[in-house]
Formats: C-alpha cells, structure tokens, sequence
C-alpha cells in the first residue's frame, strides 16, 4: 500500500510540533524518519496511525482520501503503529501478549478462552516474522528485542498494508538490535510498507530504502537512502556540519602519560556468574570503554565498583586505598559518582526540581540544616557550566528534553566532584546536539584528570569516546584493545560474541 | 516537545502512561488542589456557625485546638513517613504504651515523665523501621504486626484495668491551661513548628522527600536510604510517645483501649492535607489543616447533635472525596 502524507501541521497549544511536513511512503519499501529530539518524528507516525488528529494537511491510502479517527480505525485501513515504550505485560503469555486486546476472539463454550487457538494463532504470526520464538518460551527468558518483535507480531495481528515502528530499537543492545532489524527486513520481502524512527545512522543505512530528515518540526527532505552521505545527514538533522565526527579529539596513545597515577583499580572482582574475576586498573585521564552485550559483565562491574550491590570476591582499591562498599552512598563518599542506564527509573525524580536533582548526591548543609542559600548559587553554577535549559533552579524537571534530564543526571555527578566516574550509557535516547555538549563536557574533564568507565551499547560511542577498551563475555573480560581509536565494531563484536 | 523520550524503559513490561488528561468536569486541576484543604476549612466553619451558635466561640475554638492536639502530635510524624511513601499502622498502638509509661512513672518523675514515654516511643518506632528499611518487610504489614504487638504489651501490664494519674507536678505541667490556652496546644504548636524546620530545613528532611520520591533513585545517589528510613519511623515514635503523654495527661489516666483507631485519623488527615500515599510531596501546613478539618468535623457534628453513627458515614465520605477532588492523576499514573 502507498501512503502519502501532504504538509501535515499539529500544535499543542503555543507549541508547533509540527508544520508542513510531507511523507511519501512507497509500497513495499523502508522508510526511515530521523531528526534530532523534537523534530517530530514521533507526532508525524501518531498522525499517520491515526493516535492523533492533524491540524492540517491530507492523507492518502492507495489514492483514497485516509483520515483516521483513531488507532483502531487505522488498523481497520490497515495501517498499524508500534509504540515507542515497551509494553509487554510480564504477567502474561506471549500468546497473550500478542492477543492482549482481542482475546475475547478465543473464548470458547462458557466464555472460556482456548489457550490452545490462541498459541496458534500466535506461532503462525511469530513464523512470519522468522525469528524461531516460540509462543510457549518464558518471557523473561527472551531478550529486549524479542520482546520488541513481540509487539510487532502484535501489531502484524490486525493484518496491516502499512507498520509504523516508532523508534523500536531504542535501549536494545547491539544482537538485539540486529533480530528486529531481521524482523523488519523479513516484513520488507512480504511486501509490508514501513516506516520507522530511528536515532542510528547505521541502522538507518542498513535496512531502510528512504529517509526523510525532520527538523524544529519542519520537513527538511526526503531521500533515497543510497543517494545520501551519513555526513550530510547529520548536517540536515542538526544544522551544522559534523564532518569532523562528533566526539572531541582524544589523546593518541603515544601522547598519553603512562605515569598518571591510577584511580582505581580492580583485581578479579566477582559477582556470581554475572562476572567472573576481573582485574583492571583505569589512570586519572583516562576513559575505560567496557563493550559487550547486556548481562555479560559490564553491569555486574558497574553494581560492584558503584556499591548497589557487594562483590563475592577480589579486591578492589580506590586511590591506593583498600575499597569494600557496602551501600552506592559509600561509594559516593569515597569519589565515585554513578550515571545509571535508567534515566527515570535511577538517574532522577522528574516530579523534583532541577535544583534538588541536581544536588541530591550532596546537600550543602550547615550542620543539620539544609543550606538553600549555597544549594541555588552552586545549582546555578552547575546549570550554566553543563548547559542545562530550564527555566530555573526550581523548574520541575518534568518539563525538560531528555537531552536536558541526561544533562541534569550529569550534573548531579559532577556536583560531588568525583575521582572516578561511572558512565552507563550516557547518551541513550539523547540528540545529536546534547550529545556534543555531553562528550566534550565529559572530555574536558578527563582531560583535567578525572577517571571514567563507560559501558554503552551505542558502539560508535564507545569507539568515539574510549582510550582502552575492555570486552566482556559470558561475564569474562575477553579482550583488551589498548587503542580504541585504532579499532573497529567489526572486530569488537567478533570478541563479544 | 512532541518527541520526548520514553523515560522508564529498563523497567521492562512497565509501559508508560501517557500524562492522565485532567477531568472536564474540573478545568483546573492545580489550583483545586492547592486551596481544596483551605476552601473545606471555611465551608466547614461557615456551615456550623450557621446550625450552632456556640460553635464559632473562643471556647470552643480551644476545644477543638485541645481535641485536636493529640492527633496533630502523631500527624506531623506521619507526614514524614507517609511522603516518603511508608505508612505507619501502629502509631495507635505506641501512643498506648506511651501513655501507660507516662502513668506509670508520672508519680515519681512528675513533669520528667515525658522522658520515659518519648523513649518508649521512639524505641517503638526504631523496631517498626529496622523491620522495614533493614528487614525490607513492607511498612503496611510490618506497621499492622506491630500495631498488635505493641497493643498485646499494653494490655498484658494493664490487664485491661485502666492506669490513673495524679501526680501533681505531672498534671500542673501537661494538663494545666495558661491565660486560659491549654498547655498541650503550646506544646503541638512547638512540635509543629518543630516538623517544619526539620521537614523544610534539615538534611534530613530532603531526603525523606528524596525517598519517597525515587527510592532507587535516591538510594543510587548516595543518600543512605535505610537510615533515613530507620531515623524517620523513630521520629514518628518519639512523637507518638508525646501524643501518648498528653492524652494521658488530659484523660488522667491511661486505659488499655486508649488510641485504638488512631492511626486512621492520622493518615485521614495527613492525606486530606495534600500528602498522597505515593509520597514525594506534602507539607506539615498542609497537614496542620488536615487535623484542623478532621478535629473540627467531629467537634461541630457533636454540637449539632447528628448521630454518632452517621458520623462515621460522614468520616469517611468526607475522606474519600477529598482524596478524589485533589489526587494529582497526572503524577500517580497508575492507581491501585
């Protein structure tokens, strides 16, 4: 099915969210959206799928006038949308999870539902997407991506002409990443039309026939995936030119101090089988890049070093000094500030202010008393030396980006003026523009003498950011690459699976 | 912004509910919310004055201020615990064995019996909070065994005989008035000035709300959760241990049924302040209002003589529709 949109315009309130944006989506082919935060990528597929109303514009579907009044009518044209957030309901099957809105279809004699229709009906649409989940795997046993495959195969249940992925592959790491991208390739060769949103270019450039670049809401073009530069994508996306990478030079190895004084440093630290005796030491100067996949070690090191939860054996020291903490505030204490990967769920209270976030490490007090004097002179300082838009020490941090909310969290661990910092991946869901401001940030202090792990799932990021780099497998540091800068994904990702 | 992130994700299966639209029926959510605990203070006041003369009364007013005290002392400790996102079914109970110590010892140590029934109560408190931020029972069950326990003490020393008072020296300072102001609202108002500061102004008090407003959040950034949490159900204790005193003090005696049904005054009058169970925000103003309502809900209800029976009825839809007018959907999300 063809569906083309004409100069789509939505507002929200004062806000344009979007204004006279035009989207061609061919039959049977990938339609990529990118943009940075903000651009509306997200409010032009709702619009599409018919989950919110244009203000104006025009729709077409095959030629025929298609104005949806919402989700259900647009599946009915054959047009269904895959939400950004994960939905699936852990409580339930994964039968179920594909049927969860329509299972009242499987109900039997006395309205009881015949699971055994259901597991059906449910592998038939999971074989489509030939992925060898099968219906009766326990669903924690499955990964993020299946569960995001999940969630296609459930919109596949209403049988669409057209699927829109509102960025699916958001906080997958990189095997995940490749069975959804399978998924929307095998949907491709069924003759499915998609769009999708993506934050990666190579993703982008991997699977999608066409992009269409978005930015500040307004429609920049629309391009045949092979006829564009990556370069002069990011140029489109954020209005300048990037052509010298985003990520701020670095040290060569040459140049570096072997004599910086070490940090930190490890020797074979346990935590169960999660990870199994490593031993490593990073220098004041130095950024440590831990890769692998989710759960193969790099997490478990950063709940050990970060003192969430205690290591079952090796020792550690932290400046010299023996380092055994019990609880994250000793490990605070003691000059290591922590970047969680969850930004809401363990970087910051969005219902709090900027300014309590921003200082929860460390409250300035005076004896007993909170010192609020102090607090909103050094929140101050913090919000003008990260860059931080928000209107002001107390603005709740429910109305900033995320590019802000990470840059409050980033904040909050600068604020206690760590030796060490741990970095896990601080730039997920983050644009382009955010990103820049982040790494020099973090650059810059690195370059002052702070230590840093950082663990990402973002490949690029790790190989554009790290001096060292350490791969992780099976919760084993299988390999060290003593120059980031002079290695590959390709053969990152050959050692981390 | 259109496109914000999704901002829960690793909390996988958990979607996230886009903001609640406010109800039609109430254009403006925020300002309702705000003066909602204010505007039933005066409808309230307005409404008896006009059906009792007596009511809007000097007397009166002092009456309601001494009824109220003891639910007040316990409130301010409750607001704590309850915006950090706990809840304390046992302060009935401790106000109790607070009470029976202060009888006990009022004799002997006369004004300095609030020592031994402070200590008891925060004692109290300090068991209910290792329980639950050591322990990691969940505060309703852990707070709901103790409320038993602390009770199944009382009654064991008491033997269901009432305990009375009258030591003189006891009496004169906790039960006596001044200028015609009871002594125990002297002391409620210090205490509530007292929860202010510490709520407000103290290290401590930001990070209960911390707590209550990410726990993981809180506990990942350094803030030592468990005793925050330790510290605060103590506090509600040592608050609850001076509860006890004063309404030992004002019965002159201590009796084993003393403060049965408490605690669900206090949290009807924490939440009516604008303190909702999910914790993260409140206020001991708000919370002062709260006791206000409820105090002078019972206090008119009595002097205009509706049935005692009705009262509950009335109790406990005033509650209710407080909860409903002033819950804020849009953070809670998801209500259960």
């Amino acid at each position: 099915m063809r569906l083309l949109a004409q100069d789509l315009a939505k507002s929200y309130g004062e806000t344009q969210a979007i204004d006279r944006v035009s989207i061609p989506l061919e039959p049977g082919r990938v339609h990529a959206l990118v943009g940075e935060n903000g651009a509306g990528k997200s409010t032009t597929l709702r619009m599409l799928a018919g989950v919110e109303k244009p203000d104006q514009g025009e729709m077409s579907l095959d030629g025929a006038p298609y104005a949806p009044v919402n989700a259900s009518d647009a599946a009915g044209r054959g047009v269904a949308l895959v939400f950004q957030e994960i939905t699936i309901n852990r409580s339930l099957t994964v039968a179920e999870n594909i049927f969860i809105d329509r299972l009242r279809r499987f109900s039997g004699r006395l309205g009881l539902i015949d699971s055994r229709r259901v597991n059906q009906a449910a592998q038939a649409i999971l074989d489509r997407l030939d992925l060898r989940i099968s219906v009766s795997a326990d669903l924690e046993s499955l990964n993020l991506g299946q569960w995001k495959c999940i969630e296609i195969a459930r919109a596949l249940s209403t049988d669409p002409k057209v699927l829109l992925l509102d960025e699916s592959t958001a906080y997958l790491d990189h095997r995940e990443v490749e069975s959804v991208l399978e998924a929307i390739r095998q949907l491709k060769n069924q003759g499915i039309t998609i769009a999708f949103v993506s934050h990666h270019l190579d993703e982008v450039r991997s699977v999608a026939d066409h992009l269409t670049i978005l930015k500040d809401g307004h429609w920049v073009g629309s391009f045949a995936t092979k006829d564009i530069a990556p370069d002069d994508i990011h140029r489109l996306m954020v209005g300048r030119d990037l052509s010298k990478g985003i990520y701020p030079p670095r040290p060569s190895v040459s140049d570096r101090e072997p004599e910086e004084a070490i940090i930190f440093e490890a020797r074979n630290i346990c935590l169960g089988q999660e990870l199994i005796e490593a031993s490593f030491q990073v220098r004041a100067g130095e950024i440590l890049g831990l890769a692998g996949l989710k759960g193969s070690g790099a997490d478990g090191l950063f709940c050990v070093v970060g003192g969430d939860r205690p290591k079952t054996a090796g020792n550690m020291w932290l400046l010299g000094e023996p380092f055994q903490p019990a609880t994250p505030a000793d490990a605070w204490r003691a000059g290591i500030a922590h970047l969680p990967g969850d930004r809401t769920g363990e970087g910051l209270i969005v219902d709090f202010s900027v300014l309590e976030n921003l200082l929860m490490a460390g409250f300035p007090r005076w004896g007993p008393f909170f010192d609020r004097r102090k607090a909103v002179t050094q929140g101050r300082e913090l919000i003008s030396r990260i860059g931080i838009k928000a209107a002001g020490v107390d603005a709740s941090c429910r109305s900033l980006s995320g590019g802000n909310l990470q840059k409050v969290v980033v904040g909050k661990c600068l604020a206690t003026r760590p030796k060490l910092l741990l970095l896990n991946n601080p730039t997920r869901g983050v644009d382009v523009g955010a990103r820049l401001e982040i790494y020099q940030l973090i650059r810059d202090l690195v370059n002052r003498g702070l230590a840093v792990l950082l663990s990402s799932e973002d490949m690029p990021e790790l190989l554009g950011m790290a001096d060292r780099l350490l791969v992780f497998r099976g919760g084993r540091i299988v390999h060290e690459f003593l120059d980031a800068a002079a290695t590959t994904e390709h053969e990152i990702v050959r050692y981390m699976t | 912004m259109s496109d914000s992130k999704p901002e829960a994700v690793t909390g996988m299966g958990k979607s996230v509910p886009k903001g609640v639209q406010s109800s039609p029926l109430l254009p403006d959510f925020a300002t309702v919310r705000r003066f909602f605990p204010i505007a039933l203070l005066v409808v309230l006041c307005i409404a008896f004055s006009l059906l009792s003369p007596r009511f809007l009364t000097w007397s009166n007013l002092l009456i309601v201020l001494e009824q109220g005290t003891v639910l007040l002392v316990a409130a301010l400790g409750m607001t704590f615990v309850i915006m950090a996102g706990s809840i304390d079914l046992s302060v009935g109970s401790i106000v109790a064995l607070s009470a029976l110590t202060a009888a006990l010892t009022s004799d002997s140590l006369g004004a300095a019996a609030i020592i031994p029934a402070a200590v008891v109560g925060v004692l109290a408190g300090l068991i209910n909070g290792i329980i639950v931020a050591k322990g990691k029972v969940p505060s309703f069950i852990a707070t709901m065994g103790t409320m038993v326990i602390y009770r199944g003490i009382v009654l064991l020393f008491t033997k269901g005989a009432p305990v009375s008072i009258d030591g003189e020296g006891f009496l004169s300072t906790f039960a006596d008035r001044t200028f015609g102001v009871p002594h125990s609202v002297i002391i409620g108002l210090i205490l509530g000035a007292l929860a202010f500061i510490i709520l407000n102004r103290t290290v401590f008090g930001r990070e209960v709300r911390a707590v209550g407003g990410g726990e993981r959040v809180a506990a990942l950034t350094g803030i030592r959760v468990v005793r925050v949490k330790v510290w605060m159900f103590a506090f509600l204790g040592a608050l609850c241990g001076i509860a006890g005193l004063l309404q030992a003090a004002r019965a002159m005696a201590a009796t084993a049924q003393l403060g049965e049904g408490l605690e669900l005054d206090v949290i009807a009058a924490v939440v009516v302040g604008g303190t909702p169970l999910t914790g993260g925000i409140g206020s001991i103003s708000g919370t002062m209002l709260g006791v206000l309502i409820i105090t002078l809900l019972s206090n008119g209800m009595n002097m205009i003589g509706v049935d005692p029976y009705l009262q509950n009825i009335v109790k406990g839809t005033v509650l209710i529709a407080a909860v409903f007018l002033t819950i804020d959907r849009k953070k809670i999300g998801i209500i259960k």
